[in-house]
């Protein structure tokens, strides 16, 4: 994950944005690529992933990480981007995120 | 630009609601006749009674449930809008007074033109529903193996539906130069492995990989599960239908291959799981393809063995007791556990993503009312099973109530699901 310096607050905020089926957030779930904030101009940029592209809470996801970036404070414009390169695969769950799936 | 999402396809939450609605409406009714006629369940399959229940059983609720899903499944997993949806509510409204009306006159074996009447109207409405859905594959772009398992699922549909409208009006105005029970056993099997087990199959290769987050798995089992079902279901139905039982063998051996190959294919999937999952609804799922392995050897020895008539007659209503119930009613309880908590988190708790804290899907519901409907009905299919094998009525009679009262707790499971609120 490629995060700006200046966007460890939005990271944080996109903690609070989960996934309907795992309980996962979209952070542990591996689905955030790029996160950059610009001050001056409080413009934040979100490149994310789904983890197929039939994801049928495609959309739920997309405007969630919307909704909360909005709500961080310095936050006027908020563009979230979807990618499928590269292609999201289990490797990118965090060591959080296996925990809390059970898997280590 | 962003990529067109795929869940922004999918149809209106009314228009599935309808359909789940109804077949849960369907299986309360047939959880309670398969309790009160669980005693006098005995014979040659050919009886009122018994094509009543199986109907009810089959078109009252599985096939609701399985539409409403393919709704929902085939314009979000395919990344493309139902052809029509308005003609999927047209096909419904036919639908429903269709089955009231086949089904009620089934049971008393009441064979004037209504009855055909009716048989033409379930089979009108079905065609509706198989033709949107192929209209709507044919516009995708996305060619995967579930869609192959999806559209031969609607042909063999189309094939079932056509064979039941025929044998509904020959049974009011005998037409046909064969004899209609076998007739009748071609109709069952493409029905029931035809559509139910190649939609079942195709898309659990789908659902699990989603469910489990188990991406990847090597799809050539999947592949020859696919050919075998289909060689086989072409053999079969000309073996039953003409009859020439060295077809029905060949057909039978290659189904059973086709349903190895399956699971096969379902454990590649599974050892490749990143959630480790106890829930009611997998558990279900497993024990589903699980009835699926004992009714594909069951079918292969039923065509193999001569059995005098009485074992040939109990083990035929096993065979379809594990087949409809036990097998598609099993993976359609199991499913509806994960799809509908999903899509009442979808319409309801949705818009608060990003704002406040909201339960999961899987929280809308606790787990233990799932494990204990799993449970009871699970255990109402094993004793009803034996009953019907063994001719043990008071064990059909205790199956089939612990089996009623498992389908009770899991529409009032759904019920809770569907009056959640955040």
């Amino acid at each position: 994950m490629k995060i700006d310096p200046n966007a460890w607050p939005l990271v944080d905020a996109l903690h609070d944005v989960h996934d309907p089926e795992t309980g996962l957030d979209v952070v542990d779930m591996g689905l955030v690529y790029e996160v950059a904030f610009r001050p001056e101009d409080g413009a934040a940029r979100v490149v994310m992933t789904l983890t197929t592209p039939a994801c049928p809470a495609g959309g739920v996801l997309l405007d969630g990480v919307e909704r909360r970036l909005r709500e961080v404070e310095g936050v006027r414009r908020v563009e979230v981007e979807l990618t499928f390169e590269p292609r999201w695969s289990t490797e990118r769950i965090s060591e959080a995120g296996r925990r809390a799936l059970g898997w280590s | 630009m962003n990529p067109v999402l795929a869940s922004r396809h999918a149809p209106s939450f009314a228009l599935i609601q309808a359909h789940f609605g109804a077949g849960l409406a369907g299986a309360c009714l047939f959880a309670a006749t398969l309790g009160a006629k669980a005693l006098s369940l005995e014979g040659h399959f050919f009886q009122g009674a018994f094509l009543g229940l199986v109907h009810l059983c089959v078109l009252g609720w599985l096939m609701p449930i399985a539409v409403g899903a393919m709704h929902q499944l085939v314009p979000v997993v395919f990344e493309v809008p139902v052809r029509s949806e308005r003609l999927a509510w047209t096909a419904l409204g036919l639908y429903v007074p269709g089955v009231a009306a086949l089904v009620a006159q089934m049971w008393t074996l009441h064979n004037g033109w209504t009855f055909a009447a009716a048989g033409v109207l379930v089979a009108a409405s079905l065609w509706l529903y198989a033709a949107n859905l192929l209209a709507t594959l044919a516009r995708t772009r996305t060619r995967t193996l579930t869609g192959c398992y999806v559209i031969a699922a609607l042909i063999w549909l189309l094939v079932a539906v056509t064979l039941g409208a025929g044998l509904a009006v020959h049974l009011h105005a005998p037409w046909l130069r064969i004899n209609h029970l076998q007739l009748l056993r071609v109709h069952a099997h493409t029905a029931g492995f035809g559509f139910f087990g190649l939609l079942i199959m195709g898309v659990a290769f789908r659902l699990l990989e989603m469910f489990l987050l188990a991406y990847g798995a090597d799809e050539r089992a999947g592949r020859i599960a696919f050919l075998a079902t289909n060689a086989g279901l072409v053999l079969v139905s000309f073996g039953l239908g003409l009859p020439a039982r060295a077809l029905t063998l060949a057909g039978a051996g290659a189904i059973t291959a086709g349903v190895i190959a399956f699971l096969v294919q379902v454990r590649l999937i599974w050892r490749r799981r990143t959630r480790r999952t106890g829930e009611a609804a997998q558990a279900l799922t497993l024990a589903s393809f699980a009835h699926l392995l004992v009714v594909a050897l069951l079918g292969a020895a039923l065509a193999l063995l001569d059995l005098e008539q009485e074992t040939l007659d109990r083990l035929t209503l096993a065979y379809g007791l594990l087949a409809l119930p036990g097998f598609v009613g099993s993976v359609v309880v199991g499913q509806l556990y994960k799809i509908l908590p999903f899509l009442v988190w979808l319409h309801r708790f949705a818009p608060y993503v990003g704002l406040k804290q909201v339960p999961s899907a899987g929280e809308i519901l606790p787990e233990g009312p799932r494990r204990l409907q799993a449970i009871a009905m699970q255990l109402g299919l094993a004793l009803l099973a034996v009953g019907l094998v063994a001719a043990l009525p008071w064990l059909r009679a205790a199956g089939a109530t612990i089996f009623a009262a498992s389908i009770l707790l899991a529409t009032r499971n759904f019920v809770r699901i569907l009056r959640s609120q955040p």
